[in-house]
């Protein structure tokens, strides 16, 4: 039963993979990445990891891709084949596209199959996770405390460069837009 | 691991090797509160001055006492990490010094949130110099970048400096990407992202070497070497002055620092290979540099070319370099200088540029011998130690980095890097020759030498001329550095 879910959720990742790259609507495009991110999680908990797979639809899908969702909404791209008309570079065509999401994918696949022998599989007691709660806390206020409380300050800099960045000058006749043309 | 053991993790050596972190991380807090209340005005500077000052002193007694590996082995306080760190905190104030007056008053609203940023940097620079974990060194490449993304387009109205924002936030978040993908391989195939873990079970077969040419890749980009030196010159040219001093010296440094670090996974056979990138890059940056107009343009290509010749101690080292810290010598003898080389030039540019970006042009600066001898006899100064002329502290370094390559026995690629350094030259007299030797051109002479920008001067001036004691006293007198390096 197990196994045949595994495979249907690989090939649907796939596909919403495929999705991702082929779609002509970038709001398409963002729902296929979804689908993906779902199927990933599922497959996630049928290896045993439940707190990754919990992780995976809040932070990705619940989150970053609602955060898409919004840019995209905000600047009303709608069909991006208007853009996709215009320029007609190699790299924007749908040919590129999805010959470099193959080579990646076939890149990924060869190395793994190249040196499967290093892969230890990890067996889940019935029931049981393979990623405790506990564990990842003892990992992450053990071993990873220096990263996790630096990931702290990565915020915070990060919030100040966003204000700083995307604040309105105080004083007028500063508008950032109006010069932006001039090169 | 049980709860009860986690506080083990914290005594007082763990407390004493991140007691520098947290420095940096209450004088950020406490500079951003500073910026809520108006009555704290005019405390801004002295916060940022006394938190790096306190930063240092206490990286230079771990210098003396050595914490060691702590926090279970992620993360190193020993003399060399101690000695990179005094290096970024050196490096942010020089920085910070060249920035105090330099912006417009349109941009001045911005002043607490530029020096916040600033002063994250060092934190960012501390962790990837300390690291002895792939995640702890990734936090710490964030921690740097991403402030340095803000300020590079912090002139908003200035598209240069949008442009060099944007373009560096884009690759920059390539190379992370690529950081973290390598280190994933890295862990599938060897099971840890501790470097001693993985030096222990050594890197073979095609997974690990994915993974170590992704890592290898990004630091590449960081330190700019070929072919991941493209982004240099735009970066350079158009973030402000101050933050291409920080980008041009402190991240540079805290690159090499880990890659110093990282050197095991690379193969032995990987020498000559790297040697020969690095040999490109030298020759790309000094050919580049050949051509440029602009000086701080001119002195981006300069910075591929010295990233290049710092690389050349990594080929040396791989190559059975008899002396087993002589890279680690090197490298941070020849950072040494070029930070005080570099961030004074560029401060110096800054100084100069605060009345608009003519002064960035070769043509500018013509003549500027007879107006202002000091600004001038200390560029040249820089120019001299840049192109590695004898009696400054850039000739030390670039003769330390090629005699760890002949003690390792890679002979040609010594005498070649050494020729492409002569070729520098031809660059870095320019611009002498102009301060010198040429008329000031009528267009200039017209021109008031003004200061627009409120303020004095006297802080930037006073730290360029430092840097500029220090250039010749690394050259003159290095057995004052050399004797304590770790």
């Amino acid at each position: 039963m197990a196994e045949i879910l595994f495979y249907v959720l690989s090939a649907l990742a796939l596909l919403t993979g495929f999705g991702v790259v082929l779609a002509k609507s970038p709001m398409m495009s963002i729902l296929s990445l979804l689908g993906s991110f779902f199927c990933l999680a599922v497959i996630y908990l049928l290896a045993g990891f439940q707190f990754l797979a919990a992780a995976q639809i809040l932070v990705y899908a619940g989150a970053i891709l609602v955060l898409f969702l919004f840019v995209i909404m905000l600047l009303n791209l709608g069909d991006m084949g208007v853009v996709a008309e215009r320029s007609n570079s190699f790299l924007d065509s749908t040919a590129a596209r999805l010959g470099a999401a193959l080579a990646v994918g076939l890149g990924v696949i060869g190395l793994v199959a190249a040196s499967k022998a290093a892969f230890q599989p990890a067996q889940a007691e019935p029931g049981k996770a393979l990623d405790g709660l506990e564990a990842i806390a003892l990992q992450l206020f053990g071993r990873y405390s220096l990263a996790f409380e630096a990931a702290s300050i990565l915020l915070l800099a990060t919030m100040v460069a966003v204000i700083a960045l995307a604040k309105r000058q105080r004083k007028s006749g500063q508008n950032p837009t109006q010069n932006g043309g001039r090169a | 691991m049980n709860p009860q053991d986690l506080l083990q993790l914290f005594d007082d050596r763990a407390l004493a090797a991140v007691a520098p972190l947290l420095a940096l991380a209450i004088g950020i807090i406490v500079l951003l509160l500073s910026g809520v209340i108006r009555a704290f005005e005019s405390l801004r500077a002295p916060i940022v001055v006394a938190t790096l000052a306190f930063t240092g002193w206490l990286v230079a007694s771990n210098f003396a006492t050595v914490p060691g590996s702590v926090i279970d082995g992620t993360y190193i306080a020993d003399r060399a990490s101690s000695a990179w760190g005094l290096l970024f905190v050196v490096a942010t104030l020089l920085a910070w010094l060249f920035s105090h007056r330099y912006y417009a008053e349109s941009e001045r609203p911005f002043q607490v949130e530029h020096d916040v940023l600033m002063l994250t940097t060092p934190l960012g620079m501390m962790l990837m110099a300390g690291a002895a974990n792939l995640i702890v060194f990734f936090i710490g490449l964030e921690v740097l970048s991403i402030p340095l993304y803000a300020l590079a387009s912090f002139r908003r109205s200035r598209a240069r400096s949008v442009e060099a924002g944007l373009k560096y936030f884009l690759l920059g978040a390539f190379a992370a990407a690529f950081f973290l993908y390598g280190s994933s391989l890295i862990y599938a195939a060897t099971g840890s992202l501790q470097l001693a873990e993985i030096k222990a079970i050594g890197l073979h077969g095609p997974l690990a070497l994915g993974g170590v040419a992704l890592v290898m890749a990004s630091l590449f980009f960081k330190i700019s070497v070929f072919p991941f030196h493209l982004w240099v010159p735009d970066v350079y040219q158009g973030s402000p002055t101050p933050v291409t001093a920080l980008m041009a010296t402190g991240t540079k440094a805290a690159a090499f620092a880990f890659l110093i670090n990282t050197m095991f996974m690379l193969p032995k056979s990987a020498a000559l290979a790297v040697a020969v990138v690095a040999l490109v890059t030298m020759a790309l940056g000094n050919l580049g540099a050949l051509a440029q107009t602009d000086v701080k343009r001119m002195l981006a290509y300069s910075g591929i070319a010295h990233a290049g010749t710092v690389l050349l101690v990594v080929a040396g080292t791989l190559a059975g370099d008899p002396e087993s810290s002589g890279a680690l010598h090197a490298a941070l003898f020849y950072m040494g200088a070029y930070v005080f080389t570099a961030a004074g030039a560029f401060g110096l540019l800054a100084l100069l540029e605060r009345d608009g970006e003519r002064f960035t042009t070769l043509e500018a600066l013509k003549g500027l011998a007879q107006r202002r001898p000091f600004v001038a006899a200390a560029l040249t100064i820089f120019m001299l130690s840049l192109g590695g002329m004898p009696l400054t502290g850039g000739f030390l370094g670039k003769w330390m980095v090629f005699s760890s390559l002949v003690r390792a026995g890679l002979i040609w690629p010594a005498v070649v890097g050494a020729l492409l350094s002569v070729i520098a030259f031809g660059y870095y007299l320019r611009v002498v020759i102009a301060l010198y030797m040429q008329p000031v051109s009528e267009r200039d002479a017209a021109l008031p030498s003004g200061q627009t920008s409120a303020g004095s001067a006297a802080p930037a001036a006073i730290a360029a001329a430092v840097c500029a004691v220090l250039v010749l006293v690394m050259g003159t007198l290095p057995g004052l550095f050399l004797d304590r390096l770790p």
